[in-house]
């Protein structure tokens, strides 16, 4: 190659490209709702944000940023009238999840690909702010399948750096922080270019299970197809049991062992089976969900504690127990008991002290992930939702 | 001299002989029973019932029977039925105080649910304990294991772990938390039937 008569180096060639082609990769990648034929973009519906915090909270500002930013990335988002049409016309109040019919529904009369469905558990104002949601994209296959899961919580105060110059104290600031967060990661879970394997960081050893049994009941090159039922709550906090449930999806979602039924099918099949969980799953219920969800694995437990502290002092605490039983053998497979502090493990300076409940029970709930399924990836997502073109739906 | 020396000497052999008779009179007490009849290798299925609470906190027992659920399974000796099915089966077996079966119950429960024993029990303190200004939780449980065959206890035994100790008096501080003395406990019970 030669410029105005001078040829380049070949190192400095080869520099610029290892420098570039990343770029040229991220630049793809940003523009994830569009195909590279030019087929039409990506149509998703992001439903209204379920609110499991307790607490009057900018639910609209949320879902407002979550359309602003996926529209800003090439996605095509349902239109609100269109979809408050529709949620009116399916008298839909539920928006925590999506059973089989309405993802068919979707489908067929909106055209919609995918759904958005975000859930926000925690939504403190007081300083330093604290706020903690879950999202997940949802095909609208005629069986739903969950397509990529993540969750965030965060505390003004998780980073304060030298002099506190670090910390959040606008609850709105935090806010756009965690949405970013997720919207990163649906971007990279989303994008078609990106085959890297992304390793998640292995949970450390202060968030094990304290007591745990696990029988032998993993078979070589299969996977399972795993339903999650709502956790017997016995703490203070209302809804723990559905917020440990979507910990748990989000978890499960990760590993290549298993593939996760959407906790709206599910919840669909209990009440459908009219199934109530008093003391917890009885054989006969496994059975009657087992059948109606085509699942290998029921996870189930009891919540007794789920504490978030408001304020800067205090420290977060989760105590829960998980029974997982299998369709084959019709036994409990995996027995668990978890409990631990936000300051658990800390030594010095407050270093690793986690928060908020949300981060506590995501590192206990992976280590439960780990140790039943092995190291997680999130490379199973990429590989399903490359298929999510227009052609394959 | 001479002689008040061998004197003291055989005052030392007296206190010795002393001492030693009065251990001799020391009876060994425990906690625990044992059925001798009772071969405890053939079980291998247990049904752990809702544990009585005679505590203020009402999800004492909840959280207790949890624990010793999966400190059992734990083991990999024994398989314990899910506390739904035996939620169930008490139903079922039209059981009136499961904490408490009588023996005709356990038998119609053995039969339904296919176990080959019952464990019940009792949770007699779970809490903090003071002791002037020194404070430390304790908690104190009491189980027992019925065949269902016969309906007959084969084996008791009770444990109570934490409180307020000679350290916590000199220095202070509030002790282990609670599920960490829970834990120890159920432990010690588990030791206790498997000795």
């Amino acid at each position: 190659m030669a410029l105005h008569g001078r040829e380049w180096p070949r190192p400095f060639l080869i520099g610029m490209l290892v420098l570039f082609l990343p770029m040229i990769a991220l630049a793809k990648e940003e523009n994830f709702g569009v195909s590279e034929k030019g087929k039409s973009p990506l149509r998703v519906a992001i439903y209204p944000v379920e609110n499991l915090s307790s607490s009057h909270a900018p639910l609209n500002d949320i879902r407002r940023i979550l359309k602003e930013q996926l529209s800003g990335r090439g996605v095509e988002v349902l239109g609100e009238a269109a979809l408050e049409t529709f949620m009116a016309r399916h008298r839909i109040r539920y928006a925590g999840g999506i059973d089989q019919a309405t993802a068919m529904a979707l489908r067929n009369e909106l055209r919609v690909d995918a759904l958005l469905l975000t859930t926000l558990e925690l939504y403190d104002e007081v300083r330093p702010p604290k706020i903690a949601l879950f999202a997940r994209l949802i095909t609208t296959d005629p069986s739903p399948s969950i397509v990529w899961a993540e969750g965030i919580g965060l505390s003004g105060d998780d980073a304060p750096g030298l002099l506190g110059l670090g910390l959040i104290e606008d609850p709105g600031a935090l806010m756009k922080k965690a949405l970013n967060f997720l919207i990163g990661s649906l971007t990279r879970a989303l994008s078609a270019h990106t085959a890297t394997e992304r390793r998640e960081r292995s949970s450390r050893a202060r968030f094990a299970p304290t007591i745990a049994y696990k029988a032998p009941f993993v078979e070589a090159d299969r996977t399972y197809k795993i339903a999650i039922l709502p956790f017997l709550n016995r703490s203070n906090r209302k809804y723990a049991g559905e917020i440990l449930a979507l910990h748990f999806m989000r978890a499960f979602q990760r590993f290549d062992l298993f593939e996760t039924v959407e906790p709206g099918m599910v919840r669909h099949q209990l009440l459908g089976l009219r199934v109530i969980l008093e003391e917890g799953l009885s054989l006969a219920h496994a059975d009657a969900l087992f059948a109606a969800l085509d699942a290998d694995l029921l996870v189930h437990g009891r919540v007794m504690a789920y504490e978030d502290v408001q304020g800067g002092g205090g420290n977060p605490r989760v105590d829960f127990s998980t029974l997982l039983i299998e369709r084959k053998s019709r036994k409990t497979v995996w027995a668990s008991t978890s409990h631990n502090a936000g300051d658990d493990g800390v030594l010095l300076f407050d270093w690793g002290r986690l928060k908020c409940a949300h981060a506590l029970a995501s590192q206990m709930v992976q280590s439960i992930g780990e140790k039943i399924g092995g190291k997680g990836t999130s490379a199973k997502a990429i590989k399903i939702v490359r298929g999510l073109s227009k052609d394959s739906l | 001299m001479k002689g008040k020396k061998s004197f003291i000497s055989y005052g030392r052999v007296f206190i010795l002989f002393a001492f030693l008779s009065l251990a001799a009179c020391a009876t060994t007490r425990s906690d625990t029973y044992v059925d001798p009849n009772m071969d405890f290798g053939i079980i291998k299925t247990v049904a752990v019932m809702p544990l009585g609470n005679l505590t203020r906190d009402n999800l004492v027992s909840e959280r207790v029977r949890d624990v010793l659920i999966h400190s059992l399974l734990a083991t990999g000796a024994i398989y314990v039925l899910p506390p739904g099915e035996v939620a169930k089966a008490v139903v079922r077996a039209e059981i009136q105080n499961p904490a408490a079966p009588s023996s005709a119950e356990v038998v119609k429960f053995g039969e339904i649910t296919k176990v080959q024993a019952v464990i019940t029990g009792v949770v007699r303190e779970y809490g903090e304990v003071r002791s002037g200004a020194t404070f430390a939780p304790v908690v104190s449980i009491g189980l027992q294991m019925i065949e269902t065959e016969t309906g007959k206890t084969v084996w008791t035994a009770s444990s109570t772990r934490g409180g307020v100790t000679v350290w916590h008096r000199l220095f202070g501080g509030g002790g282990e938390p609670m599920n960490v003395i829970t834990e120890k406990a159920v432990n010690d019970l588990i030791n206790k039937l498997f000795k």
